[in-house]
């Protein structure tokens, strides 16, 4: 697997530093991307760069049977570019470029692209549970054609356009004093983010670094309908997770979904958060399952900054439970646990 | 675990506004391909298949009053209501978490091209649409309206969308993650895509002429069409239309915007759906092609046919009748197949004089009465991404 975000997320991993959020935006910090010939990437959208970038862990001798993506806004920053164009040219011979890049499956098909890989390729846009209905689709890939390999991402950028609908709809803090204020400036909005995030998924425990076990999606805006599925989620697992990995972002209207799920778990459940790393994104539960996976696969330790309550135990980690939010209505649930 | 059936079908196009009046067009040979009237543009003389019901009628007939609902939602909404009426399905489980709502757009809200234009450069307060330009806000708004409780998603692989929303939709009742599943895809005329296609230049400015030796690109349109699918032991009573007994999904990975010559990716996909049905090439009766009349994809597709078939059966592209309808395609073409089963008729592919030299093809010209046990429907998409879903009579 491999992460392109707003922190030290590629060689050499450090999650103990943290940048820090500059201009009410979290973006994200890329490498030089050596590897890449420079007409290629000169020619790709950030979207589609951060993610051949973030395969860069694992791009040596890689085999795969095919690519599933989820993403909201990939290809957004282009199409802005080419609906300016069009305005500003008055539908007058535009180049073609832009609207090409424009597409969201634009990073599967880039991918498949660049290896020949004519394998099963699917881009998944459903905003919030995106990314989560990427895994399932992955997870069902791997049931149907066991002993296979696929390409599983969550990607979006801050695209233009998309930021400043956003930001014109509430959704961003308008500015915090400091980063301590993130998750205790009790107003409401958050800090926008992005960031690509890919894995290597397969039914085969042998080398793998942790294993999802369960995917769920919630749409609710009922703090009563939420808590019934969390509950009913929870009382599937054999046993209550080490440690709960919270999508709170920052956003005091959102808070009281955060509360109903942080009740559930219990005081004897650790809490950590991710978002004062990742941003808010609608695939920002990719960078969750990254940071879940190190942790589980002992290649991370838990960063100070991003515990809220409770202490964790490396040697005891066994399973985590993700819970993201996005925009108060998408909720999801994944349990991942140690191979 | 037995087999997917389809229970209900809606659908809106520029050939009707209903499943019933699209078929009268299809029998007629009445295309519905003509200029541009809902929104002002340079291009609005370029052929296109326009629904003929504006905006503003379609919020009132679908008593819509929220504000931000754009056309291409309306349009899903429209073709929903048919669909599950159809199939029956009541409140209570529509309301259902084993109810699946698996949508596809390629331009969602951006249909709305100067409103978002506006919205993004300071030129306005806000419009009521500032939430609604997103991919996922056609899918999200109909699970909304109908307090789904199931599995929601959007699919957007360009060309290919709706095949890849009922292929998912298939697979997550097979894989027990939902009991039934309501799929398909919408996509309204925009601004946005006419200049886009016409910028590659691949949009012809006459009717299109799908696998014709002198067409010279695609007509875009717009509509919406939904599918419902359950699990043959949950249907009981209900009428069933047919079974979705194979699908395919490969990628060409050739290049970002044309398919490879030999038709790679679409021979895959094809291959896939047939392996998937358990059927050989012979038992196909008939392909809704994806047939858009660009010089690339046709003889890519031909290609894709004659390796797989030797002799390809009867085929037609129904684009001549409702333009490239996008994110809705598949859907509304896997209806049109669905129909040609319940009904046992082909439709003809219209604008057709001669084939394509070397390969010497032809569609279906006139409608006819004919035995179809198994119609296969393809899409390919930008990027290279080929689905094909096949249904079969029961």
């Amino acid at each position: 697997m491999g992460c392109i975000s707003p922190q030290q997320t590629f060689e050499p991993v450090d999650l103990e530093a943290l940048h820090p959020v500059k201009d009410n935006k979290l973006n994200a910090v890329e490498p030089s991307y050596k590897t890449i010939p420079a007409n290629q990437l000169r020619r790709m959208s950030k979207s589609v760069r951060m993610s051949i970038g973030a395969m860069s862990p694992f791009i040596t001798g890689l085999k795969f049977d095919g690519v599933i993506i989820g993403t909201a806004n990939a290809g957004m920053e282009e199409s802005g570019k080419f609906l300016d164009q069009l305005v500003e040219y008055d539908e007058d011979t535009l180049s073609p470029g832009n609207f090409v890049l424009s597409t969201s499956n634009a990073i599967a098909a880039q991918i498949s692209l660049m290896f020949g890989n004519t394998g099963y390729n699917n881009t998944h846009v459903a905003k919030g549970h995106a990314f989560e209905n990427a895994i399932l689709d992955a997870a069902m890939l791997l049931a149907e054609n066991p002993g296979s390999v696929f390409i599983l991402g969550g990607v979006d950028e801050i695209a233009s356009n998309n930021y400043l609908l956003d930001k014109q709809s509430g959704w961003f803090k308008s500015g915090i004093a400091d980063d301590h204020d993130f998750y205790e400036a009790n107003s409401p909005g958050t800090i926008p983010g992005e960031g690509a995030t890919l894995f290597t998924v397969s039914n085969l425990p042998a080398g793998a670094l942790a294993q999802v076990k369960a995917v769920q999606m919630i749409n609710t805006d009922s703090r009563e309908e939420l808590a019934e599925s969390v509950q009913q989620f929870i009382d599937r697992m054999p046993a209550k997770p080490n440690l709960l990995l919270s999508g709170e972002n920052g956003n005091s209207d959102t808070l009281p979904y955060i509360d109903v799920v942080e009740r559930i778990m219990g005081a004897d459940v650790a809490i950590a958060r991710f978002k004062h790393m990742s941003g808010e994104y609608p695939t920002a539960s990719a960078f969750a399952l990254w940071m879940a996976v190190k942790l589980l696969s002992g290649e991370a330790e838990l960063p100070s900054h991003a515990i809220k309550s409770g202490t964790v135990n490396a040697a005891d980690l066994n399973d985590i439970v993700i819970y993201n939010l996005h925009k108060g209505v998408q909720h999801s649930l994944i349990w991942v646990s140690k191979v | 675990m037995g087999r997917i059936v389809v229970t209900g079908i809606g659908m809106i196009t520029a050939i009707g506004n209903s499943v019933e009046e699209n078929r009268a067009s299809l029998k007629a040979g009445r295309s519905g391909i003509s200029t541009i009237k809902q929104f002002a543009t340079r291009y609005a003389n370029m052929p296109s298949g326009e629904v003929s019901t504006s905006t503003a009628a379609l919020q009132e007939q679908l008593k819509v009053d929220s504000p931000g609902v754009t056309r291409t939602s309306l349009l899903a909404l429209h073709a929903m209501q048919e669909a599950i009426a159809d199939a029956g399905l009541t409140a209570a489980e529509l309301a259902n978490t084993e109810t699946a709502l698996v949508g596809a757009t390629t331009v969602g809200g951006i249909c709305l091209t100067d409103e978002l234009y506006r919205d993004t450069h300071g030129q306005s307060k806000g419009t009521e649409y500032l939430g609604s330009y997103d991919y996922a806000s056609v899918s999200l708004f109909l699970q909304s309206h109908y307090s789904i409780k199931g599995i929601v998603n959007t699919i957007n692989t360009a060309c290919s969308s709706s095949a890849n929303a009922i292929i998912y939709g298939a697979r997550l009742i097979k894989n027990g993650f939902a009991k039934r599943a309501i799929v398909g895809g919408a996509d309204a005329l925009a601004k946005f895509t006419l200049n886009g296609f016409n910028a590659l230049r691949i949009l012809s400015d006459e009717p299109c002429r799908p696998f014709d030796e002198n067409r010279k690109g695609l007509n875009l349109g717009e509509g919406a069409g939904f599918l419902v699918l359950e699990r043959e032991e949950d249907v009981q009573d209900k009428h069933v239309y047919c079974a979705l007994s194979g699908y395919g999904n490969a990628s060409d990975a050739y290049h970002p915007s044309s398919l490879s010559s030999d038709g790679e990716g679409p021979y895959k996909a094809m291959q896939q759906a047939l392996e998937t049905a358990g059927l050989n090439p012979a038992d196909i009766d008939f392909i809704n092609t994806h047939g858009t009349a660009t010089e690339n994809n046709d003889e890519a597709e031909s290609r894709a046919m004659i390796r797989i078939f030797g002799n390809p059966p009867a085929f037609a592209s129904t684009k001549t009748y409702t333009g490239h309808t996008l994110g809705a395609a598949n859907a509304v073409e896997t209806i049109y197949g669905i129909l040609s089963l319940k009904h046992q008729e082909v439709y003809p592919s219209l604008n057709f004089e001669a084939p394509i030299p070397q390969l010497g093809l032809k569609p279906v010209e006139n409608y006819h009465k004919a035995s179809v046990r198994h119609v296969m429907s393809s899409s390919f998409g930008f990027g290279g991404n080929c689905a094909t879903v096949i249904v079969s009579k029961i």
